[in-house]
Protein backbone atom coordinates (compact mmCIF):
# COMPACT_ATOMS: atom_id res chain seq x y z
CA UNK A 1 0.00 0.00 0.00
CA UNK A 2 1.24 3.52 -0.80
CA UNK A 3 1.41 6.33 1.74
CA UNK A 4 -1.92 8.20 1.73
CA UNK A 5 -0.18 11.51 2.13
CA UNK A 6 2.56 11.54 -0.54
CA UNK A 7 1.37 8.66 -2.68
CA UNK A 8 5.04 7.96 -3.40
CA UNK A 9 6.56 5.82 -0.67
CA UNK A 10 5.15 2.58 0.77
CA UNK A 11 2.96 3.03 3.86
CA UNK A 12 4.68 1.62 6.93
CA UNK A 13 2.82 3.26 9.80
CA UNK A 14 -0.85 3.35 10.70
CA UNK A 15 -2.04 6.49 12.48
CA UNK A 16 -5.31 6.30 14.35
CA UNK A 17 -6.73 9.60 15.56
CA UNK A 18 -9.76 9.79 17.80
CA UNK A 19 -11.22 13.25 18.14
CA UNK A 20 -14.58 13.68 19.81
CA UNK A 21 -15.40 9.99 19.35
CA UNK A 22 -14.70 10.10 15.60
CA UNK A 23 -12.01 7.64 14.53
CA UNK A 24 -9.72 8.31 11.55
CA UNK A 25 -7.24 5.72 10.32
CA UNK A 26 -4.44 6.78 7.97
CA UNK A 27 -1.61 4.76 6.47
CA UNK A 28 1.61 6.74 6.09
CA UNK A 29 5.27 6.38 5.20
CA UNK A 30 7.93 7.24 7.79
CA UNK A 31 8.75 10.60 6.15
CA UNK A 32 5.15 11.85 6.29
CA UNK A 33 4.75 10.41 9.77
CA UNK A 34 7.49 12.81 10.91
CA UNK A 35 5.16 15.73 10.15
CA UNK A 36 2.59 14.29 12.56
CA UNK A 37 5.20 13.71 15.24
CA UNK A 38 6.43 17.28 14.90
CA UNK A 39 2.90 18.33 15.74
CA UNK A 40 2.46 20.74 12.85
CA UNK A 41 -1.29 21.17 13.07
CA UNK A 42 -1.71 23.16 9.85
CA UNK A 43 0.09 20.45 7.86
CA UNK A 44 -1.83 17.70 9.62
CA UNK A 45 -5.08 19.41 8.83
CA UNK A 46 -4.16 20.07 5.21
CA UNK A 47 -3.36 16.34 4.94
CA UNK A 48 -6.72 15.29 6.38
CA UNK A 49 -8.48 17.81 4.18
CA UNK A 50 -6.79 16.72 0.97
CA UNK A 51 -7.51 13.06 1.74
CA UNK A 52 -11.16 13.94 2.34
CA UNK A 53 -11.71 16.10 -0.68
CA UNK A 54 -9.68 14.13 -3.19
CA UNK A 55 -12.80 12.12 -4.01
CA UNK A 56 -14.90 15.09 -5.11
CA UNK A 57 -13.94 16.96 -8.25
CA UNK A 58 -16.04 20.06 -7.85
CA UNK A 59 -13.81 22.56 -9.65
CA UNK A 60 -11.95 25.48 -8.09
CA UNK A 61 -14.45 27.47 -6.07
CA UNK A 62 -13.30 30.88 -4.85
CA UNK A 63 -14.34 33.10 -1.95
CA UNK A 64 -16.19 36.15 -3.36
CA UNK A 65 -14.57 38.48 -0.81
CA UNK A 66 -10.87 37.60 -0.73
CA UNK A 67 -10.47 35.40 -3.81
CA UNK A 68 -9.02 32.45 -1.87
CA UNK A 69 -9.66 29.30 -3.88
CA UNK A 70 -10.65 25.93 -2.54
CA UNK A 71 -7.45 24.32 -3.81
CA UNK A 72 -5.35 26.98 -2.06
CA UNK A 73 -7.23 26.26 1.15
CA UNK A 74 -6.71 22.53 0.73
CA UNK A 75 -3.01 23.09 0.23
CA UNK A 76 -2.37 25.50 3.09
CA UNK A 77 -5.09 24.62 5.60
CA UNK A 78 -5.74 28.30 6.34
CA UNK A 79 -8.67 30.46 5.24
CA UNK A 80 -8.40 33.86 3.55
CA UNK A 81 -11.10 35.82 5.38
CA UNK A 82 -14.20 35.47 7.55
CA UNK A 83 -16.38 35.15 4.44
CA UNK A 84 -14.48 31.98 3.38
CA UNK A 85 -16.44 30.16 6.10
CA UNK A 86 -19.62 30.73 4.08
CA UNK A 87 -17.98 30.18 0.69
CA UNK A 88 -16.48 26.81 1.69
CA UNK A 89 -19.26 25.84 4.10
CA UNK A 90 -19.84 22.40 2.59
CA UNK A 91 -16.11 21.57 2.69
CA UNK A 92 -15.76 22.80 6.24
CA UNK A 93 -18.62 20.83 7.77
CA UNK A 94 -16.96 17.38 7.47
CA UNK A 95 -13.58 18.92 8.29
CA UNK A 96 -14.92 20.29 11.58
CA UNK A 97 -16.50 16.94 12.34
CA UNK A 98 -13.07 15.35 12.01
CA UNK A 99 -10.75 17.84 13.62
CA UNK A 100 -13.06 19.29 16.25
CA UNK A 101 -15.51 16.44 16.81
CA UNK A 102 -18.39 18.87 17.21
CA UNK A 103 -19.89 21.49 14.94
CA UNK A 104 -21.85 23.82 17.22
CA UNK A 105 -20.18 26.63 19.13
CA UNK A 106 -20.87 26.49 22.87
CA UNK A 107 -18.57 29.16 24.27
CA UNK A 108 -18.44 32.91 24.78
CA UNK A 109 -20.14 35.22 22.31
CA UNK A 110 -19.88 38.88 21.43
CA UNK A 111 -21.91 41.13 23.71
CA UNK A 112 -25.27 41.77 22.06
CA UNK A 113 -28.38 43.52 23.29
CA UNK A 114 -31.79 41.75 23.03
CA UNK A 115 -32.66 44.15 20.16
CA UNK A 116 -29.48 43.15 18.35
CA UNK A 117 -30.25 39.45 18.74
CA UNK A 118 -33.76 40.03 17.41
CA UNK A 119 -32.29 41.86 14.40
CA UNK A 120 -29.95 38.91 13.67
CA UNK A 121 -32.85 36.44 13.97
CA UNK A 122 -34.97 38.59 11.61
CA UNK A 123 -32.14 38.76 9.11
CA UNK A 124 -31.92 34.98 9.00
CA UNK A 125 -35.70 34.73 8.51
CA UNK A 126 -35.74 37.27 5.66
CA UNK A 127 -32.68 35.70 4.04
CA UNK A 128 -34.46 32.35 3.96
CA UNK A 129 -37.62 33.91 2.49
CA UNK A 130 -35.49 35.58 -0.17
CA UNK A 131 -33.80 32.31 -1.11
CA UNK A 132 -37.21 30.57 -1.29
CA UNK A 133 -38.56 33.36 -3.51
CA UNK A 134 -35.57 33.01 -5.86
CA UNK A 135 -36.06 29.25 -5.97
CA UNK A 136 -39.74 29.79 -6.84
CA UNK A 137 -38.69 32.34 -9.48
CA UNK A 138 -40.67 35.09 -7.74
CA UNK A 139 -38.02 37.67 -8.48
CA UNK A 140 -40.07 40.73 -7.65
CA UNK A 141 -40.72 39.38 -4.15
CA UNK A 142 -37.09 38.34 -3.84
CA UNK A 143 -35.98 41.90 -4.66
CA UNK A 144 -38.24 43.26 -1.91
CA UNK A 145 -36.83 40.78 0.61
CA UNK A 146 -33.35 41.81 -0.52
CA UNK A 147 -34.16 45.47 0.28
CA UNK A 148 -35.59 44.44 3.63
CA UNK A 149 -32.44 42.46 4.36
CA UNK A 150 -30.26 45.39 3.37
CA UNK A 151 -32.14 47.70 5.72
CA UNK A 152 -31.74 45.17 8.55
CA UNK A 153 -28.06 44.78 7.78
CA UNK A 154 -27.63 48.53 8.09
CA UNK A 155 -29.31 48.34 11.48
CA UNK A 156 -32.50 50.12 10.42
CA UNK A 157 -35.31 47.96 11.77
CA UNK A 158 -37.84 50.79 11.16
CA UNK A 159 -37.04 50.99 7.48
CA UNK A 160 -37.15 47.19 7.34
CA UNK A 161 -40.60 47.17 8.99
CA UNK A 162 -41.84 49.63 6.39
CA UNK A 163 -40.52 47.49 3.54
CA UNK A 164 -42.09 44.46 5.17
CA UNK A 165 -45.45 46.23 5.30
CA UNK A 166 -45.21 46.99 1.61
CA UNK A 167 -44.37 43.35 0.96
CA UNK A 168 -47.47 42.23 2.87
CA UNK A 169 -49.56 44.68 0.86
CA UNK A 170 -48.12 43.30 -2.35
CA UNK A 171 -49.06 39.80 -1.27
CA UNK B 1 10.92 24.63 51.62
CA UNK B 2 8.91 22.80 48.92
CA UNK B 3 7.06 25.31 46.79
CA UNK B 4 3.41 25.36 45.80
CA UNK B 5 4.34 25.25 42.10
CA UNK B 6 6.90 22.46 41.98
CA UNK B 7 5.97 21.27 38.48
CA UNK B 8 3.96 23.95 36.66
CA UNK B 9 5.97 27.04 35.68
CA UNK B 10 3.04 29.10 34.45
CA UNK B 11 -0.45 28.99 32.90
CA UNK B 12 -1.47 30.84 29.77
CA UNK B 13 -4.79 31.36 28.01
CA UNK B 14 -4.85 32.64 24.46
CA UNK B 15 -7.95 33.82 22.57
CA UNK B 16 -7.81 34.14 18.76
CA UNK B 17 -9.98 36.91 17.26
CA UNK B 18 -10.34 38.44 13.79
CA UNK B 19 -12.03 41.40 12.18
CA UNK B 20 -14.76 40.37 9.75
CA UNK B 21 -13.98 43.14 7.25
CA UNK B 22 -10.22 42.59 6.93
CA UNK B 23 -8.65 39.61 5.08
CA UNK B 24 -6.75 37.07 7.19
CA UNK B 25 -2.96 36.90 7.16
CA UNK B 26 -2.62 34.83 3.98
CA UNK B 27 -4.55 37.46 1.96
CA UNK B 28 -3.70 40.70 3.73
CA UNK B 29 -1.68 43.67 2.50
CA UNK B 30 0.49 45.98 4.61
CA UNK B 31 -2.34 48.49 4.58
CA UNK B 32 -4.66 45.87 6.13
CA UNK B 33 -2.03 44.98 8.72
CA UNK B 34 -1.57 48.64 9.71
CA UNK B 35 -5.36 49.02 9.93
CA UNK B 36 -5.56 46.12 12.44
CA UNK B 37 -2.81 47.63 14.59
CA UNK B 38 -4.42 51.06 14.44
CA UNK B 39 -7.83 49.71 15.56
CA UNK B 40 -6.31 48.03 18.60
CA UNK B 41 -4.15 51.05 19.51
CA UNK B 42 -7.17 53.34 19.25
CA UNK B 43 -9.10 51.29 21.83
CA UNK B 44 -6.15 50.97 24.21
CA UNK B 45 -5.55 54.75 24.19
CA UNK B 46 -8.78 55.17 26.17
CA UNK B 47 -8.10 52.29 28.57
CA UNK B 48 -6.78 52.78 32.09
CA UNK B 49 -4.35 49.85 31.78
CA UNK B 50 -0.93 50.81 30.45
CA UNK B 51 0.30 48.81 27.45
CA UNK B 52 3.77 49.02 25.89
CA UNK B 53 3.74 48.95 22.12
CA UNK B 54 6.32 46.88 20.20
CA UNK B 55 5.94 47.09 16.41
CA UNK B 56 7.91 44.10 15.06
CA UNK B 57 9.50 46.12 12.25
CA UNK B 58 10.52 48.90 14.61
CA UNK B 59 12.56 46.86 17.08
CA UNK B 60 15.84 44.96 16.79
CA UNK B 61 15.91 41.24 16.08
CA UNK B 62 17.61 40.59 19.44
CA UNK B 63 14.78 42.31 21.26
CA UNK B 64 12.16 40.36 19.33
CA UNK B 65 13.98 37.10 20.07
CA UNK B 66 14.23 38.09 23.73
CA UNK B 67 10.43 38.44 23.81
CA UNK B 68 10.10 34.93 22.37
CA UNK B 69 12.49 33.56 24.99
CA UNK B 70 10.40 35.20 27.71
CA UNK B 71 7.27 33.62 26.14
CA UNK B 72 5.70 37.07 25.71
CA UNK B 73 5.31 36.52 21.96
CA UNK B 74 5.26 33.44 19.74
CA UNK B 75 7.96 32.43 17.25
CA UNK B 76 5.31 33.12 14.59
CA UNK B 77 4.99 36.78 15.58
CA UNK B 78 8.79 37.04 15.64
CA UNK B 79 8.76 36.03 11.97
CA UNK B 80 6.03 38.57 11.13
CA UNK B 81 8.65 41.33 11.19
CA UNK B 82 6.98 43.30 8.41
CA UNK B 83 3.46 43.51 9.85
CA UNK B 84 3.19 42.16 13.41
CA UNK B 85 2.98 44.05 16.68
CA UNK B 86 2.85 43.19 20.36
CA UNK B 87 1.17 45.16 23.12
CA UNK B 88 2.42 44.17 26.53
CA UNK B 89 0.53 45.29 29.64
CA UNK B 90 2.98 46.83 32.09
CA UNK B 91 2.66 43.92 34.57
CA UNK B 92 3.30 41.47 31.66
CA UNK B 93 0.16 39.52 32.66
CA UNK B 94 -1.61 40.37 29.39
CA UNK B 95 -0.08 40.46 25.92
CA UNK B 96 -1.91 41.25 22.68
CA UNK B 97 -0.29 39.94 19.52
CA UNK B 98 -1.52 41.70 16.39
CA UNK B 99 -1.19 40.12 12.92
CA UNK B 100 0.17 36.78 14.06
CA UNK B 101 -1.79 33.91 12.44
CA UNK B 102 -4.97 35.78 13.43
CA UNK B 103 -5.57 39.52 13.53
CA UNK B 104 -5.54 39.43 17.29
CA UNK B 105 -4.35 36.98 19.91
CA UNK B 106 -5.19 37.99 23.43
CA UNK B 107 -3.05 36.23 26.03
CA UNK B 108 -3.38 36.08 29.80
CA UNK B 109 -0.46 34.76 31.92
CA UNK B 110 -0.29 33.60 35.54
CA UNK B 111 2.56 31.88 37.44
CA UNK B 112 1.91 28.30 38.56
CA UNK B 113 -1.18 26.27 37.80
CA UNK B 114 -4.12 28.68 37.65
CA UNK B 115 -5.81 28.62 34.25
CA UNK B 116 -9.05 30.24 35.49
CA UNK B 117 -7.03 33.31 36.55
CA UNK B 118 -5.18 33.38 33.21
CA UNK B 119 -8.54 33.09 31.39
CA UNK B 120 -9.99 35.91 33.48
CA UNK B 121 -7.08 38.19 32.52
CA UNK B 122 -7.64 37.40 28.83
CA UNK B 123 -11.44 37.92 29.10
CA UNK B 124 -10.98 41.32 30.73
CA UNK B 125 -8.72 42.46 27.89
CA UNK B 126 -11.14 41.01 25.35
CA UNK B 127 -14.15 42.73 26.93
CA UNK B 128 -12.38 46.08 26.79
CA UNK B 129 -11.62 45.57 23.09
CA UNK B 130 -15.04 44.17 22.24
CA UNK B 131 -16.82 47.18 23.67
CA UNK B 132 -15.46 49.17 20.72
CA UNK B 133 -14.51 46.57 18.09
CA UNK B 134 -16.51 43.74 16.59
CA UNK B 135 -14.91 40.39 15.85
CA UNK B 136 -15.87 37.83 13.18
CA UNK B 137 -18.43 35.53 14.78
CA UNK B 138 -20.84 32.91 13.47
CA UNK B 139 -23.79 31.49 15.38
CA UNK B 140 -22.78 27.92 14.48
CA UNK B 141 -19.01 28.13 14.37
CA UNK B 142 -18.34 30.76 17.00
CA UNK B 143 -15.32 33.02 16.60
CA UNK B 144 -13.89 32.64 13.09
CA UNK B 145 -10.14 32.12 12.83
CA UNK B 146 -7.60 31.79 10.00
CA UNK B 147 -7.02 28.11 10.76
CA UNK B 148 -10.07 25.90 11.43
CA UNK B 149 -8.15 24.22 14.27
CA UNK B 150 -8.82 27.36 16.36
CA UNK B 151 -12.42 28.10 15.37
CA UNK B 152 -15.15 28.31 18.02
CA UNK B 153 -13.78 29.56 21.32
CA UNK B 154 -10.46 30.48 19.66
CA UNK B 155 -9.04 29.39 23.00
CA UNK B 156 -5.78 27.63 23.68
CA UNK B 157 -5.32 26.99 27.40
CA UNK B 158 -1.73 25.92 28.11
CA UNK B 159 0.39 25.06 31.09
CA UNK B 160 4.18 24.76 31.10
CA UNK B 161 5.26 21.66 32.95
CA UNK B 162 8.73 20.69 34.14
CA UNK B 163 8.85 16.90 33.72
CA UNK B 164 12.46 15.71 34.06
CA UNK B 165 11.77 12.41 35.81
CA UNK B 166 8.96 11.34 33.49
CA UNK B 167 11.32 12.11 30.60
CA UNK B 168 14.29 10.20 32.07
CA UNK B 169 12.11 7.20 32.96
CA UNK B 170 10.77 7.25 29.38
CA UNK B 171 7.19 7.83 30.50
CA UNK B 172 6.45 10.73 28.15
CA UNK B 173 4.82 8.43 25.59
CA UNK B 174 2.33 7.36 28.23
CA UNK B 175 1.74 10.99 29.25
CA UNK B 176 1.16 12.03 25.62
CA UNK B 177 -1.36 9.22 25.18
CA UNK B 178 -3.19 10.20 28.35
CA UNK B 179 -3.41 13.79 27.09
CA UNK B 180 -4.52 12.73 23.57
CA UNK B 181 -7.35 10.59 24.94
CA UNK B 182 -8.83 13.72 26.50
CA UNK B 183 -8.38 15.92 23.41
CA UNK B 184 -5.19 17.56 24.70
CA UNK B 185 -1.71 17.79 23.23
CA UNK B 186 1.84 17.98 24.60
CA UNK B 187 4.55 19.93 22.80
CA UNK B 188 7.99 21.37 23.41
CA UNK B 189 8.77 24.59 25.26
CA UNK B 190 7.97 26.99 22.43
CA UNK B 191 4.86 25.24 21.13
CA UNK B 192 4.29 23.55 17.80
CA UNK B 193 7.33 21.68 16.48
CA UNK B 194 9.70 22.81 19.26
CA UNK B 195 11.94 20.73 21.54
CA UNK B 196 11.34 20.09 25.23
CA UNK B 197 14.44 22.01 26.33
CA UNK B 198 15.21 21.61 30.03
CA UNK B 199 12.46 18.97 30.15
CA UNK B 200 9.85 21.72 29.94
CA UNK B 201 6.67 20.79 28.07
CA UNK B 202 3.55 22.65 27.05
CA UNK B 203 0.19 20.93 27.66
CA UNK B 204 -2.81 22.45 25.87
CA UNK B 205 -6.27 21.74 24.48
CA UNK B 206 -6.42 20.61 20.87
CA UNK B 207 -10.13 21.06 20.13
CA UNK B 208 -11.64 24.54 20.36
CA UNK B 209 -15.20 24.10 19.05
CA UNK B 210 -18.30 22.74 20.75
CA UNK B 211 -16.97 23.09 24.30
CA UNK B 212 -17.29 26.05 26.61
CA UNK B 213 -14.15 27.88 27.71
CA UNK B 214 -14.70 26.54 31.24
CA UNK B 215 -14.78 22.96 29.98
CA UNK B 216 -11.48 23.48 28.16
CA UNK B 217 -9.85 25.11 31.19
CA UNK B 218 -11.10 22.30 33.45
CA UNK B 219 -9.88 19.56 31.08
CA UNK B 220 -6.35 21.01 30.87
CA UNK B 221 -6.25 21.63 34.63
CA UNK B 222 -7.39 18.07 35.39
CA UNK B 223 -4.77 16.48 33.14
CA UNK B 224 -2.04 18.87 34.35
CA UNK B 225 -2.84 17.91 37.95
CA UNK B 226 -2.66 14.23 37.06
CA UNK B 227 0.69 14.64 35.26
CA UNK B 228 1.97 16.69 38.20
CA UNK B 229 1.20 13.76 40.53
CA UNK B 230 2.94 11.31 38.17
CA UNK B 231 6.07 13.47 38.08
CA UNK B 232 6.08 13.93 41.88
CA UNK B 233 5.81 10.15 42.36
CA UNK B 234 8.68 9.53 39.97
CA UNK B 235 10.84 12.06 41.84
CA UNK B 236 10.07 10.49 45.21
CA UNK B 237 10.74 7.00 43.89
CA UNK B 238 14.08 8.03 42.36
CA UNK B 239 15.03 9.64 45.66
CA UNK B 240 14.01 6.55 47.70
CA UNK B 241 15.62 4.07 45.32
CA UNK B 242 19.12 5.54 45.44
CA UNK B 243 19.23 8.72 47.55
CA UNK B 244 23.00 9.11 47.16
CA UNK B 245 22.94 8.93 43.34
CA UNK B 246 19.90 11.22 43.21
CA UNK B 247 21.36 13.91 45.46
CA UNK B 248 24.75 13.61 43.79
CA UNK B 249 23.12 14.35 40.42
CA UNK B 250 21.39 17.45 41.80
CA UNK B 251 24.40 18.73 43.75
CA UNK B 252 26.79 18.28 40.83
CA UNK B 253 24.60 20.56 38.72
CA UNK B 254 24.48 23.14 41.53
CA UNK B 255 28.26 22.93 41.80
CA UNK B 256 28.79 23.48 38.11
CA UNK B 257 26.37 26.36 37.98
CA UNK B 258 28.05 28.02 40.94
CA UNK B 259 31.65 27.61 39.80
CA UNK B 260 31.88 27.08 36.02
CA UNK B 261 33.42 29.90 33.98
CA UNK B 262 31.62 29.16 30.71
CA UNK B 263 28.43 27.29 29.93
CA UNK B 264 26.73 26.51 26.63
CA UNK B 265 22.93 26.75 26.45
CA UNK B 266 22.70 22.97 25.97
CA UNK B 267 24.68 22.33 29.14
CA UNK B 268 22.69 25.01 30.96
CA UNK B 269 19.37 23.26 30.25
CA UNK B 270 20.68 20.00 31.78
CA UNK B 271 21.86 21.67 34.99
CA UNK B 272 18.93 24.06 35.19
CA UNK B 273 16.57 21.06 35.15
CA UNK B 274 18.43 19.50 38.10
CA UNK B 275 18.51 22.82 39.94
CA UNK B 276 14.74 23.16 39.59
CA UNK B 277 14.13 19.61 40.88
CA UNK B 278 16.29 20.37 43.93
CA UNK B 279 14.44 23.67 44.56
CA UNK B 280 11.02 22.04 44.15
CA UNK B 281 11.94 19.27 46.59
CA UNK B 282 13.37 21.67 49.14
CA UNK B 283 16.91 20.32 48.70
CA UNK B 284 18.41 23.78 48.26
CA UNK B 285 17.43 27.30 49.22
CA UNK B 286 17.01 28.65 45.67
CA UNK B 287 13.41 29.89 45.26
CA UNK B 288 11.55 28.50 42.24
CA UNK B 289 10.93 32.06 41.04
CA UNK B 290 14.73 32.50 40.81
CA UNK B 291 15.05 29.22 38.85
CA UNK B 292 12.40 30.39 36.41
CA UNK B 293 14.07 33.79 36.08
CA UNK B 294 17.36 32.03 35.27
CA UNK B 295 15.60 30.09 32.51
CA UNK B 296 14.84 33.38 30.73
CA UNK B 297 18.04 35.27 31.51
CA UNK B 298 20.39 32.46 30.41
CA UNK B 299 19.07 32.44 26.89
CA UNK B 300 21.03 33.87 24.02
CA UNK B 301 19.07 37.01 23.21
CA UNK B 302 18.70 38.02 26.85
CA UNK B 303 22.50 37.90 27.16
CA UNK B 304 23.03 39.78 23.89
CA UNK B 305 20.40 42.38 24.80
CA UNK B 306 21.97 43.02 28.20
CA UNK B 307 25.48 43.33 26.79
CA UNK B 308 24.24 45.87 24.25
CA UNK B 309 26.76 44.74 21.63
CA UNK B 310 27.59 41.77 19.37
CA UNK B 311 29.29 38.87 21.18
CA UNK B 312 31.16 35.78 20.00
CA UNK B 313 29.79 32.36 21.01
CA UNK B 314 32.61 32.02 23.55
CA UNK B 315 31.75 35.40 25.10
CA UNK B 316 28.06 34.46 25.30
CA UNK B 317 28.93 31.23 27.16
CA UNK B 318 31.18 33.16 29.54
CA UNK B 319 28.58 35.86 30.23
CA UNK B 320 25.91 33.20 30.80
CA UNK B 321 28.13 31.64 33.41
CA UNK B 322 28.83 35.00 35.07
CA UNK B 323 25.12 35.71 35.29
CA UNK B 324 24.31 32.28 36.77
CA UNK B 325 27.16 32.50 39.30
CA UNK B 326 26.16 35.94 40.53
CA UNK B 327 22.47 34.96 40.75
CA UNK B 328 23.18 31.81 42.75
CA UNK B 329 26.00 33.26 44.89
CA UNK B 330 23.70 34.09 47.80
CA UNK B 331 22.21 30.59 47.92
CA UNK B 332 25.25 28.41 48.64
Amino acid sequence: MLCEECNLRPAEVTVTTVIGGEKTVRHLCRVCMKKYQNGDMAQLMAAILSSMTRKSEDGDMACPDCGMTLSQFRKTGVLGCARCYQAFKEELKPLFARIQGRAQHAGRRPPTSPEELERIRKMEEVRKKMEDAVAAEEFEMAAKYRDELKALQNGKPQAAAQIKEENSDAQ
Amino acid sequence: MPSEHPIVLYSRVRLARNFSDVPFRSRMTHRHADECIERVLQVLRDEKDVYHYFPMRGIRETQRQKMVEAHLISPDLFKADDRGAALVRDDEKVVLMVNEEDHLRIQGFVTGLDLPAAAQAAYEAEDALERKLSFAFDETWGYLTACPTNTGTGMRASVMLHLPMLTLLKQMGKVTQLAAKLGLTIRGMYGEGSEALGHVYQLSNQVTLGRTENELVEAVTAVATQIEEMEKNCREKACEKDPLAFEDQLERSMGLMCFARKMSIKEFFVHWSNLRIASAMGKNSVPLSVCDLLLKRAQRSHILFESGRELTEKEIDARRSDMIRSTLSIYH
